[in-house]
């Protein structure tokens, strides 16, 4: 039996951050992950962190926190906000003193790169591999607390008894075996949702687990129609090429070669947020100004040396998944999928509506990216609620007596996934997820409008009733990914259904969801969170809870 | 769209006795991906062909497997440049590692390699004293940059034969992530780690240069070679591993040709008298066969140029 005071869900930056914090407060913790910890794709982050460390520019935490504040066109929470960007510089400086290896300036202080929204330089970044560096220092930290890692366990429900949290049930991958994992504080961690669409820069490991398993045990979803499309990735296979490449001075061009950007960022050009590029780069395809659907990364004029040393895993990537060289080739890129502002709803704590659950990082929503995050602002985002959540959920597990058993949820999950696994007749679920990826890519993407989701949003009723039969083929105990992979399905399933009701459901634009029958943003009726509560059907969605102002009051968001 | 057949290892211990080959065909890109096909046929075809992968862009280490006899990511492996005569893409599980389930393998022992090492900064004053940053120098930070690509896939641990003969040995992935912190001009415990990594077989590395291929650039042999360099520039020699290198360096600086008896003498120590003695039989069986080396070896005539060259590249001699 399993069992420990904290238990995080997830092994990237969210959930290794907070495992170290709860492991140096002298916790019992204990990470629960799919993966190995360094196989998350926390480590595929190129560009950056931001902190207003002003080693370049005179900068504060308030300027980063405007920054963010208009970047999310004014639906993030302020007060997380400034929680986040207040607690920034001392956080990259806790990753410097544990040995990450940043890029540095001549006289040896964190080096700071631009970036998109960003009111002055603060991107603190290593070459273009910052989150690997940052995932392999949070690997050491656990490997130095000796903190147990539970690896590829892949977790399937939540554990409420007496109305708190109680840990998960994980399926270990290993020996196909369901676990009671119980714990008094339950940490979720677990990233992104990026497989909702078929194109995305997200690994095939992004399947919103840990929302759908909250969603399921109660804790609404919040903001999920808010979903950002990258205005870099490659075309061929949607892989990342990072906004770090604009950052350093690269050009967007059209197929004329024209420096499209200033007609609709006249001030920002290329370095305007991520919501605003991506519209741009789309309106230039749709009006006949792409080329085979897509438009260029310049990075020639950076010069081989600036490539090779700041930005030499994208010029690889290019190179492998094109055949071109981005030292003497632009490189044809377009929007895709990269990520979700919404996820799991939490306080400023990352405290969940079940006591005992916390949620920090992508699967979260704070909300400190509102309708649109910054680039540079995930990575800090994980590394900031991580600690915090670990921190508040520390506090908590003294208020509690011994850790509960659920072990009727584990009684009713090794039901389910015995029914799983005996099913025969349905749906292979590879054909399943494909119809929901169509769904989605189709008419919930980067423009929106009435028409586009409501055919959206009857795609996915069919699919979730034939997710209800979707088999497998693979029936064995030993590492079965066919298992793993439908109940990936489920859950994204159950997400992509939120998706495609918020965005049908707010009759604005804001941020990334662009509506071209709404197409202003409407401060009198919007600004307001979509809560998504599970029916086990269509979402029930409230929108009760208010947007968080401290100092700003909504005004037009230029770049 | 070409026809290509996927000719795979399956294995699943559950209720196979022994492995087996399945050939899948798929109509698929060659420009595609290895990953991609493997992804494919588990979607489209039998869902039961397991592998781990997750991000398809190099960075999570997820699917290094052998391909052809090679062991690569598959996802960094383009289907066009390992195709055979007969269309087929030969594929089975990392060389070095027990199978678990068709590609997927045991990466235990591998990960075992990093625990062993303390693989975290300990540094040299305290977090305390430093409000801000420690600064180092951009020089500095910049010789950690090859092993920070490191995403240990464990692709050059199983291409090393010194691993597959002798399962202890560190492996090429955990003494470059030594050599990450033995560089580390915050790290406080340089001849600590490097005392360590001599242990764990360090010169037990044969130079064979397998691990030179690297799908990341770490280029492991190289870093290999620069842990030996700051381990004997630390004057940790007193084992057989250093001697060996630093006796052979020096017969041919001396005489411009290795001087194998010296090699042997100074390998095992001049005054180790129960170690030469316990080589002494195998000495008398290669005399009996004439196999004995020359005892008296003269430098060649233009050992000066040699000489030059070890001056120049600053060879450590014994």
């Amino acid at each position: 039996m399993i069992q420990h005071d904290v238990v995080v869900v997830g092994g990237g930056l969210a959930g290794m951050r907070a495992a170290v914090e709860a492991a140096e407060a002298g916790a019992d913790v204990a990470i629960v992950s799919k993966m190995h910890p360094v196989r998350s794709h926390s480590g595929a982050a190129q560009g950056g962190i931001n902190a207003a460390l002003g080693n370049r520019e005179d900068d504060s935490p308030e300027n980063h926190a405007f920054d963010c504040v208009k970047g999310s066109d004014y639906l993030g929470d302020q007060d997380a906000i400034e929680a986040m960007t207040d607690d920034a510089p001392r956080q990259i400086v806790w990753l410097e003193h544990r040995g990450c290896i940043f890029s540095r300036m001549p006289d040896g202080r964190i080096a700071q790169r631009p970036f998109g929204g960003a009111g002055s330089p603060r991107t603190c970044y290593s070459a273009d591999v910052t989150g690997l560096v940052i995932l392999h220092t949070l690997w050491e930290q656990l490997e130095r607390f000796g903190v147990k890692v539970y690896e590829e366990y892949f977790a399937t429900a939540l554990c409420v008894e007496d109305g708190v949290g109680a840990g998960v049930v994980a399926y270990n991958m290993r020996t196909g075996e369901l676990e009671l994992v119980s714990a008094k504080a339950t940490i979720f961690a677990t990233g992104g949702l990026g497989r909702v669409y078929a194109k995305t820069t997200n690994g095939y490991a992004s399947t919103g687990d840990g929302m759908a398993i909250a969603y399921r045990a109660g804790i609404p979803l919040m903001d999920m129609e808010f979903v950002q499309f990258h205005p870099t990735s490659l075309k061929v296979n949607g892989v990342l090429l990072s906004e770090a490449a604009r950052g350093e001075g690269a050009y967007l061009l059209n197929k004329d070669g024209e420096r499209f950007m200033f007609k609709y960022a006249p001030n920002k050009g290329e370095l305007a947020s991520r919501d605003v590029v991506s519209r741009a780069e789309w309106t230039e395809i749709l009006e006949g100004r792409g080329v085979d659907g897509c438009v260029f990364l310049d990075l020639r004029h950076l010069g081989r040396e600036k490539i090779l040393e700041r930005l030499p895993q994208i010029r690889e990537l290019a190179l492998d998944a094109t055949g071109l060289d981005a030292i003497d080739t632009p490189i044809p890129i377009l929007p895709g999928m990269h990520y979700a502002m919404g996820g799991i709803e939490t306080d400023k704590f990352g405290a969940t509506k079940i006591p005992g659950v916390y949620a920090a990082g992508e699967c979260a929503c704070v909300s400190v990216h509102g309708a649109n995050r910054l680039g540079g602002n995930s990575l800090l985002e994980t590394i900031v609620f991580g600690s915090r959540s670990a921190r508040h959920a520390v506090e908590y597990i003294k208020s509690q007596g011994s850790v509960r058993r659920s072990d009727r949820t584990l009684q009713s999950e090794q039901e389910r996934i015995a029914g799983i696994l005996a099913r025969s007749g349905g749906e292979r679920h590879s054909q399943v997820r494909k119809a929901m990826n169509a769904a989605m890519s189709e008419n919930v993407f980067i423009f929106r409008d009435a028409a586009g989701l409501g055919t959206a949003v009857d795609a996915l009723r069919k699919v979730r009733d034939s997710a209800k039969t979707m088999t497998v083929a693979d029936k064995s105990k030993t590492f079965n990914t066919d298992l793993v992979g439908l109940l990936e399905t489920e859950f994204l399933v159950d997400i992509a259904q939120a998706i495609a009701h918020g965005a049908l459901s707010r009759t604005e634009s804001r941020g990334a969801q662009a509506r071209t029958d709404f197409p202003d943003r409407d401060d009198e009726k919007w600004l307001v969170h979509s809560r998504f509560n599970y029916t086990g059907d269509d979402p029930r969605i409230d929108y009760d809870r208010k947007v968080t102002m401290t100092k700003w009051e909504p005004t037009v968001r230029t770049y | 769209m070409s026809k290509i057949t996927l000719d795979l290892f399956r294995f699943d211990p559950a209720v196979d006795a022994e492995p087996h080959r399945d050939r899948v065909d798929i109509d698929f890109p060659e420009t595609s991906t290895v990953l991609d096909a493997l992804e494919y046929a588990k979607a489209e075809v039998d869902g039961s062909i397991s592998f781990r992968r997750s991000c398809r862009s190099a960075i999570c280490g997820s699917c290094s497997m052998n391909i052809n006899g090679v062991t690569g990511l598959a996802c960094k492996t383009p289907i066009s440049t390992v195709l055979r005569a007969d269309r087929s893409v030969r594929i089975d599980p990392m060389p070095n590692f027990q199978p678990m389930k068709d590609m997927v393998v045991h990466m235990d022992p591998f990960w075992d390699k990093y625990s062993r090492l303390k693989p975290y900064l300990q540094p040299k004053d305290k977090d305390e004293d430093h409000e801000r940053e420690r600064r180092v120098s951009p020089e500095d930070m910049r010789k950690l940059v090859a092993v920070a690509n490191c995403v240990m896939c464990a692709t050059c641990y199983a291409l090393c034969p010194v691993v597959s003969v002798d399962p202890s040995f560190a492996g090429p992935a955990a003494i470059s992530y030594a050599y990450r912190f033995i560089e580390d001009v915050r790290d406080d415990k340089r001849k600590e780690r490097l005392g360590q990594i001599s242990d764990d077989y360090l010169w037990l590395c044969a130079h064979c240069y397998a691990c030179s291929y690297c799908p990341k650039h770490v280029e492991p042999h190289d870093r290999i070679i620069d842990t030996k360099r700051a381990s004997v520039k630390e004057g940790l020699i007193d084992a057989a591993g250093p001697r060996h290198a630093l006796v052979f360096a020096k017969t041919v600086k001396q005489k411009g040709v290795l001087d194998e008896n010296e090699v042997v003498v100074g390998t095992v120590g001049r005054f180790n008298f129960r170690g030469l003695a316990a080589i002494a039989p195998l000495g008398l069986r290669m005399a009996i066969k004439g196999k004995i080396p020359p005892l008296i070896l003269h430098p060649i005539d233009k050992v000066g140029e040699v000489r030059t060259i070890f001056d120049t590249l600053e060879v450590p001699v014994a």
